[in-house]
């Protein structure tokens, strides 16, 4: 029992960072039908910026990490501007070869800096365990945990009650209705791709304890498609939530299941998924958008 | 002619290439990129013509790779083997096409994907016959006293097997499947109802041909490339298969060779083109990788319908928003 | 009769030119060497340091003059782990750049699948890194290797910690690819040699994130010695989950694990690891006077600081140089695989193993030896196992 909920609890922290990875990925996806094959790019960059900032330039973590999600932020943004942009009202496959293409510019770019295809990193988050009765907790899976509830409700007020936010879910739900409103639609796109990149960034710094930061860390966001088709696509909350059933579901097949399944079963879910609910798996909570 | 151009240019290449290259590098080059063009047919079938977003052709790739392996390992003549090869292509094909039954766009293309994850796990757990991870090693393709195992001669076989395909592909996209395919690709519901077509059927036939093709290419890939292991088939391989005929034109067969040379021999020239610049080499493989994102936003950016539209006098962009 | 003798001379300085050309990669100026590596894709981190230290062993050669007034040249090519695009640059460096040898290629697929090419263009083939044991065995005049399977490694150590340590339910944890299988053959077969088997045994693929599952499932099992087929990543990420929730079982890693960035990044969590090395990690603190002047040399000109992968790669360029010195000035394929043939080197600054091949052998070394990481540094506990 005791190992059932240790194993829980690293299924719920990992899903957290495959439900933010979601999350960035739908947000852009709502607000301007861009499908981005880059986030796990962006979050690996993300995780090298706070790296260079926080060991390199002798930043405090708070700032580096700040620094780092901000600029990427700014980073989003631009792209958008200068790239992106072209792909909206153009075919899905535009997008996906784009932001594939942009990711391997980053990644090769990042590829050249000798220290960074040479080693691998770590943010020095306090790594303690903590106790809680017979429980033993890291202190990193606590802080993803936190960090991603305390963001799902600055987002959720961000969302509800700001003028860009409103004007953001206005944009993603019909464009041409939000421009006659006087909505900037064009600006609105910039805005989601800047929140998407610093979304993907912060993931990346959350990651950034648990499997450290090096080249390949992007690779955690293949488990986000799943995550984010299972909440629909097009609902963020069901990002998130997908995200985290994800990880729980991976964690418990990997305890229950016979050895190997493990891998397969977040594909095999979103297969059932995918067939029993054809609309996403928060169809159910349209309404309350 | 969509045929004459690009392979009238891609011979003028190889004859470029074979002068500057040698022979034997510019023939490999060749033999993987008419292979490549054999999977992109595939593709050109499946999202140029009726239209769907598929993310795991790697994994029909793969069965026929481990198909043909496993036989020749056998001993099994290839004139037996590929078939069973483009069968399995084929059936692994319209397996992946089943949510199509149900699902539409983003989501069929999840459920591809998940698909081709799939396949990729089983490839590695099914260790008693794949070796799993481990990989197996491919003999050359042999025939009795005949064997193709230098470079010229394996070039020979690939655009044999490339131009039957391709004619194959003519005259299918020529007929009623073509019309179908375009049909659906345009509009599913007016499709079905004003002309009568099977949507699901028409769905299907795309996925059978474009999988068998998929099985074939990947039959010919193992034997040249000599060794298969399951992440050779990976994600990436199916995103390359897509950037191929995205670059070199979905719409039309002669994409995908434009695509498939841009794929295999881009890297190829970058590298070369290195050789030549002066300074520290050491740290360019970073800077290859850039070069070739660059070179596909680029491509994206100024030919949004492929350099096949271009070749051929730049038509208008597609109407409307069709999913691919 | 002059016009006849100057044509005479003339045939003989064209078949000395076509002599001189018939070794490829071979000229009065340079050798040319051309290595394979994975510089952007899954295992970059290490392709990059083994060119560096390839880089660095031939870049001192030449300043010394080269071998036998012949420089070293060595033409890279990124392969990204894919076996199409080692396939191709193995092509391009045969035809296009003709070198003299291949050096280090990386990584099982692509090795798989360039190393017919290179053997049937007659070039040596040396030193890759891949654990398979078709790059020495069966017998080949051009196949030389110095990392044996993990197998062979993973036999001996196993069996050298059951029997000194008693332990009684043995387990491991693999990555499910060549390399995790290698291991799992190597573990089953030294607990068969000590009338064992394999309690349990779990898997994770190449990326994965959270070890949780398999950790929990190995503590059900009971196990008194888990065996780790990980790279650094996965190795603290399995120790620290252990460690945290109070399973101080202990733990074996391969060569794979052995990294300084296993202490450095696992801190507290990895102590009391043991691990197989094939070669001492380049320590700056404590180093011999050779060991931190080559230190001091890489950091200069590469800016970062070296790890075991540069040490293997400047070991293996190494080789080539005196492997090429022996062959003499008149350097053809069959003088310098000869000349392998007859080479037997001493530990070096590194504490690398001796390296010895023969006519009958060309694997240069099978023993690895036994580490533990003791205070945040690795510590080496055994000599090499036979």
């Amino acid at each position: 029992m005791l190992s059932l909920i240790q194993v829980l609890t690293s299924g719920i922290a990992i899903g957290c960072v495959y439900g933010l990875v979601a999350l960035s990925f739908v947000l852009i996806y709502k607000a301007t039908e861009t499908v981005s094959f880059m986030q796990g790019e962006l979050l690996m960059v993300g995780a090298f910026a706070a790296v260079a900032l926080n060991a390199g330039a002798g930043w405090p973590l708070w700032l580096a990490a700040a620094t780092a999600v901000a600029g990427m932020a700014l980073l989003g943004a631009m792209l958008e501007r200068i790239v992106l942009r072209h792909a909206i009202g153009q075919p899905h496959l535009v997008a996906v070869l784009l932001t594939f293409g942009l990711g391997l510019i980053m990644r090769g770019g990042l590829t050249t800096v000798p220290a960074a295809s040479h080693d691998i990193y770590r943010l020095p988050f306090a790594d303690r365990v903590l106790q809680v009765g017979a429980l033993a907790l890291s202190f990193s899976h606590v802080l993803v945990i936190a960090a991603t509830a305390a963001l799902a409700v600055v987002l959720a007020v961000f969302f509800r009650h700001t003028r860009a936010g409103l004007a953001l879910r206005a944009c993603s739900e019909n464009a041409r209705v939000a421009s006659l409103m006087g909505v900037p639609v064009e600006a609105m796109h910039t805005l989601a791709w800047a929140l998407g990149a610093g979304l993907a960034a912060i993931a990346g710094v959350l990651l950034a304890p648990i499997t450290f930061v090096h080249l390949n860390m992007g690779l955690i966001a293949l488990k986000a498609f799943p995550a984010a088709v299972l909440g629909g696509l097009t609902s963020l909350p069901g990002a998130l939530l997908g995200g985290v059933f994800l990880g729980v579901v991976e964690a418990l097949a990997g305890l229950a299941l016979p050895e190997g399944v493990k891998d397969v079963v977040p594909y095999a879910v979103l297969m059932l998924a995918l067939f029993l609910f054809p609309d996403g798996l928060s169809s159910g909570w349209r309404g309350r958008r | 002619m969509s045929l004459l151009r690009p392979a009238l240019l891609s011979v003028a290449m190889i004859a470029i290439a074979v002068g500057v290259l040698g022979a034997d590098y510019a023939l490999g080059q060749a033999t993987l990129v008419t292979t490549y063009a054999i999977a992109g047919l595939g593709l050109v079938i499946i999202v140029g013509q009726a239209g769907q977003i598929t993310l795991g052709q790697g994994a029909l790739v793969a069965l026929g790779a481990y198909v043909e392996a496993l036989l020749a390992v056998r001993g099994v003549p290839p004139l037996l083997s590929m078939p069973l090869a483009v069968l399995l292509g084929a059936a692994g094909g319209a397996l992946a096409s089943v949510p199509a039954w149900r699902l539409g766009g983003l989501y069929f293309a999840m459920s591809t994907l998940a698909f081709a994850l799939i396949v990729e796990e089983m490839l590695v757990r099914w260790t008693s016959l794949t070796r799993g991870g481990a990989g197996l090693s491919v003999p050359a393709m042999a025939w009795g006293g005949l064997k193709a195992d230098t470079p010229l001669e394996q070039v020979v076989v690939s655009v044999g097997v490339l131009s039957l395909v391709w004619l194959a592909c003519a005259r299918w996209m020529r007929g009623r499947l073509g019309r179908a395919w375009r049909a659906v690709r345009e509009d599913e519901i007016a499709a079905a109802e004003a002309c009568g077509i099977d949507v699901g059927a028409a769905k299907l036939h795309a996925f059978v041909l474009g999988g068998g093709l998929a099985g074939l290419a990947g039959a010919l890939y193992a034997h040249w490339i000599g060794f298969i292991s399951p992440e050779q088939f990976g994600l990436t391989f199916s995103f390359e298969l897509l950037m191929l005929v995205f670059i070199g034109g979905a719409r039309r067969l002669s994409g995908a060779l434009w695509g498939a040379l841009v794929i295999v021999s881009l890297p190829q020239l970058i590298a070369l083109v290195r050789d030549a610049l002066p300074g520290d080499s050491s740290r360019s493989a970073g800077l290859e990788t850039m070069l070739f994102g660059a070179v596909i936003v680029l491509a994206v950016l100024l030919r949004p319908q492929g350099l096949a539209s271009a070749a051929e006098g730049g038509r208008r962009r597609g109407r409307g928003r069709a999913p691919y | 009769m002059p016009v006849f003798r100057a044509f005479v001379a003339l045939v003989i300085a064209l078949s000395a030119l076509v002599a001189a050309a018939a070794t490829p990669g071979v000229s009065d100026r340079e050798i040319v060497l051309g290595s394979i590596q994975d510089l952007s894709g899954p295992a970059a981190m290490l392709g990059s340091p083994v060119r560096d230290g390839m880089l660095l062993r031939l870049e001192e050669a030449n300043e010394a003059g080269g071998v036998h007034g012949r420089k070293l040249r060595m033409v890279l090519e990124d392969s990204g782990y894919d076996p199409k695009r080692g396939v191709l640059a193995a092509r391009k460096l045969l035809d296009h750049d003709q070198v003299f040898a291949f050096l280090a290629n990386f990584g099982t697929p692509v090795v798989m699948a360039t190393m017919p090419l290179i053997v049937e263009a007659g070039r040596p083939h040396l030193f890759p890194f891949s654990p398979h044991e078709s790059t020495y065995s069966p017998l080949h005049p051009l196949k030389f290797q110095i990392f044996a399977p993990y197998q062979r490694y993973m036999d001996a150590a196993t069996r050298y910690m059951v029997q000194s340590r008693g332990y009684r339910r043995t387990c491991l944890l693999y990555q499910d690819d060549d390399y995790g299988l290698e291991v799992l053959k190597g573990v089953e077969a030294g607990l068969a040699r000590v009338g064992q088997a394999l309690v349990e045994k779990t898997s994770y693929k190449r990326g994965a994130t959270d070890f949780s599952s398999q950790i929990a499932r190995l503590r059900a099992a009971d196990c008194d010695f888990v065996v780790l087929a990980t790279v650094v990543r996965e190795t603290i990420a399995a120790m620290s989950e252990a460690r945290k929730t109070g399973w101080m079982v202990d733990m074996l890693v391969t060569a794979s694990g052995y990294s300084a960035q296993t202490h450095e990044l696992g801190g507290m969590a990895v102590d009391g690891l043991y691990a197989v090395s094939v070669l001492p990690h380049p320590y700056a603190a404590g180093a011999n006077r050779a060991l931190a002047d080559w230190i001091k040399r890489y950091r200069a000109r590469f800016g970062v600081d070296p790890n075991v992968w540069s040490a293997m790669g400047y070991s293996i360029a190494d080789l080539f140089v005196r492997g090429a010195r022996a062959a003499g000035r008149e350097l053809t394929v069959a003088r310098f695989v000869s000349a392998l043939e007859h080479l037997e080197t001493t530990r070096d600054f590194f504490g690398s193993p001796e390296y010895h091949f023969s006519g009958e052998d060309h694997l240069g070394n099978r023993y690895g030896r036994l580490a533990q990481i003791r205070d945040g540094r690795w510590v080496i506990l055994t000599d090499y196992l036979k």
